[in-house]
């Protein structure tokens, strides 16, 4: 008699729950979908009744005036130098970080919560004065590698928090294994330990990508020309246009989500347990 | 002897020094500059300022708009919270409870945490646009209402509306995380309680509660300070209007120090906030303690 068994006793529950679930499952998707029919309407049609749910026809018009008419290809292109170098960056300094305090200062790994959930008590808003001044003293203003260097703040707290749980499950006795061999601590973390977390990594590294992809305040702070700008800002620019083009901005709109909640439906199941993990320690 | 064991803990320090840079360099850093800078006349684009001591706290604290905004951040955290926990919680135990469709179910709910916060913005001002928006055209047809209403411009509905974005929001965060926690709890216990004949509902409250109550306890830390600070979706939703009833602390922060150009004041402004939740957070923090060592 299994927990699984007893939860589901009775039918009453079960079907409360699947009405629950599918009410709140239309509102969730409903804007994804709602995104994604607008942005193949034709002009025509989204100026008339707004009440019709399908498209008659499909037509791709709203995206070629994204990409061709306004350059959008341009802001994916520095949102993805941004998110990737960010990505990349965070990822290694964080694994470092994650399996040096798991490894070495066990101590200290006890207070980590304590110290990350402090950095996440910085408001954004906060950081962001002394980011602008800084940045503007040394000429990193309007600058991509100065926001991947901003983005660091919270990329790296995010990173280690998740790393050090997918960390804690390596079993120390195959790293002394590895050191009676000979290997050195280096050679111990590259050969042994990344390996085995290989596949969290990955899954930390595609978070941290979308929430770099997703950021928009400090991109509206420290970047100030079209040219440079990112995705999430380039969108934000749409809506200062005299005329609003709700066609136009739902495909660049789409162009910019669609990524996004492919790649965090591949990685939630890995990075929903961190939080709990992490508190459980 | 003593020479190696200090090399070895050179290298296990190089692997922490980089995280530990960033840390200080992006974190604390920029916190001591800003407590600097609200001491002074700081200027968006003029580049002299001078020291001026508590002034820009006076002016804050003295302004009737900085309060305003705290008690609207105040209402819009508790309330944003308090739904995101309720949606949130429930679905992740009709998620323990369902058999078929649980991974699909899952799927879709998650769908709002990946979106960007523009995305966000755009997509619920298009649903909700007060002349061809779906929502208020088919309130409408069905004859649920009169005229169309305007969700995001009237002052009896920007603020709840905005508060059920954030609900949409946050509360998948809630429920994945709510249901990881729900596998921690050690089922021998419920067969226990079953045995002995406990209902559900007490086997709820006496094993599954007390089981999930830390990783809740943080959760709800995490959260607070979350939406507390949340800026993005209130400035791109309703930009903290309609007149001012949408503004909460951040945005006035970024007001003053943006729109005014006066950065000292808006240092002046995030210290404050900051200083608020560090006493919140002392505060939640007790509490999880006391429980941490009763568990």
């Amino acid at each position: 008699m299994g927990r699984k068994k007893l939860l589901r006793r009775g039918w009453f529950g079960s079907t409360v729950s699947y009405v629950y679930l599918s009410i709140l499952a239309v509102i969730a998707a409903f804007p994804l979908v709602w995104i994604l029919l607008s942005s193949v309407k034709s002009k025509s049609e989204l100026a008339g009744d707004p009440t019709i749910f399908f498209p008659s026809h499909i037509t791709f018009e709203n995206f070629r005036i994204v990409f061709e008419q306004l350059n959008f290809g341009r802001n994916v292109g520095n949102s993805i130098l941004v998110a990737g170098s960010t990505t990349l960056v965070a990822i290694a300094i964080s694994a470092l970080g994650a399996y040096g305090v798991v490894r070495f200062f066990p101590r200290f790994g006890k207070k980590l919560t304590r110290v990350l959930v402090t950095t996440y008590m910085f408001p954004p808003i906060l950081l962001a004065v002394p980011y602008s001044i800084i940045m503007g003293k040394f000429g990193m203003m309007n600058s991509r590698i100065g926001l991947v260097v901003v983005y660091m703040s919270f990329s790296v707290p995010y990173a280690i928090w998740l790393l050090v749980g997918f960390f804690q499950t390596v079993p120390i006795d195959i790293e002394e294994a590895a050191r009676i061999d000979g290997a050195n601590k280096v050679q111990v973390f590259y050969k042994v330990v990344l390996p085995i977390v290989a596949p969290g990594i990955v899954a930390v590294a595609i978070y941290t990508f979308i929430n770099a992809w997703n950021e928009f305040l400090y991109s509206l702070i420290l970047i100030n020309s079209s040219e440079k700008a990112t995705v999430a800002v380039a969108l934000k620019s749409l809506e200062g246009q005299e005329v609003l083009d709700w066609g136009v901005m739902m495909a660049a709109s789409a162009v910019v989500v669609i990524p996004s909640v492919i790649f965090f439906m591949l990685i939630q199941k890995k990075i929903a347990g961190g939080l709990a993990a992490g508190a459980v320690k | 002897m003593k020479s190696r064991h200090l090399r070895a803990q050179a290298a296990s320090f190089c692997f922490i020094l980089p995280a530990l840079t960033v840390l200080a360099l992006l974190l604390l850093y920029p916190v001591v500059t800003s407590i600097y800078y609200s001491f002074t006349s700081k200027h968006l684009i003029k580049t002299g300022y001078e020291f001026v001591f508590l002034q820009n706290y006076i002016a804050v604290l003295t302004d009737k708009e900085f309060w305003t905004s705290f008690l609207t951040n105040i209402k819009w955290t508790v309330t944003s919270l308090f739904f995101q926990i309720l949606v949130g919680f429930f679905a992740a135990l009709a998620l323990e409870r369902i058999g078929k469709g649980k991974s699909f179910f899952r799927t879709v709910l998650i769908i709002p945490w990946a979106f960007p916060s523009i995305v966000i913005a755009l997509s619920w001002k298009w649903i909700l646009n007060g002349v061809s928006g779906y929502l208020p055209n088919i309130l409408v047809k069905l004859g649920i209402c009169d005229a169309i209403p305007q969700f995001l411009s009237s002052s009896a509905l920007a603020f709840p509306v905005l508060v059920m974005i954030n609900v949409w929001f946050g509360a998948p965060l809630i429920m994945v995380n709510v249901l990881s926690a729900l596998q921690t709890v050690p089922r021998d216990q419920y067969e226990a309680a079953q045995v002995d004949g406990a209902s559900p509902l007490q086997s709820f409250l006496h094993i599954t509660l007390p089981h999930i109550r830390i990783v809740m306890g943080l959760l709800i830390v995490l959260r607070t300070i979350w939406i507390f600070n949340s800026f993005d979706m209130i400035y791109l939703i309703t930009g903290g209007g309609p007149a001012g009833l949408t503004q909460t602390v951040p945005i006035y922060a970024y007001n003053v120090g943006w729109g005014l150009k006066m950065l000292g004041r808006s240092s002046a402004v995030t210290v404050l906030l900051l200083i608020f939740l560090l006493l919140v957070c002392a505060l939640y923090f007790r509490i999880l303690d006391k429980w941490e060592k009763e568990a």
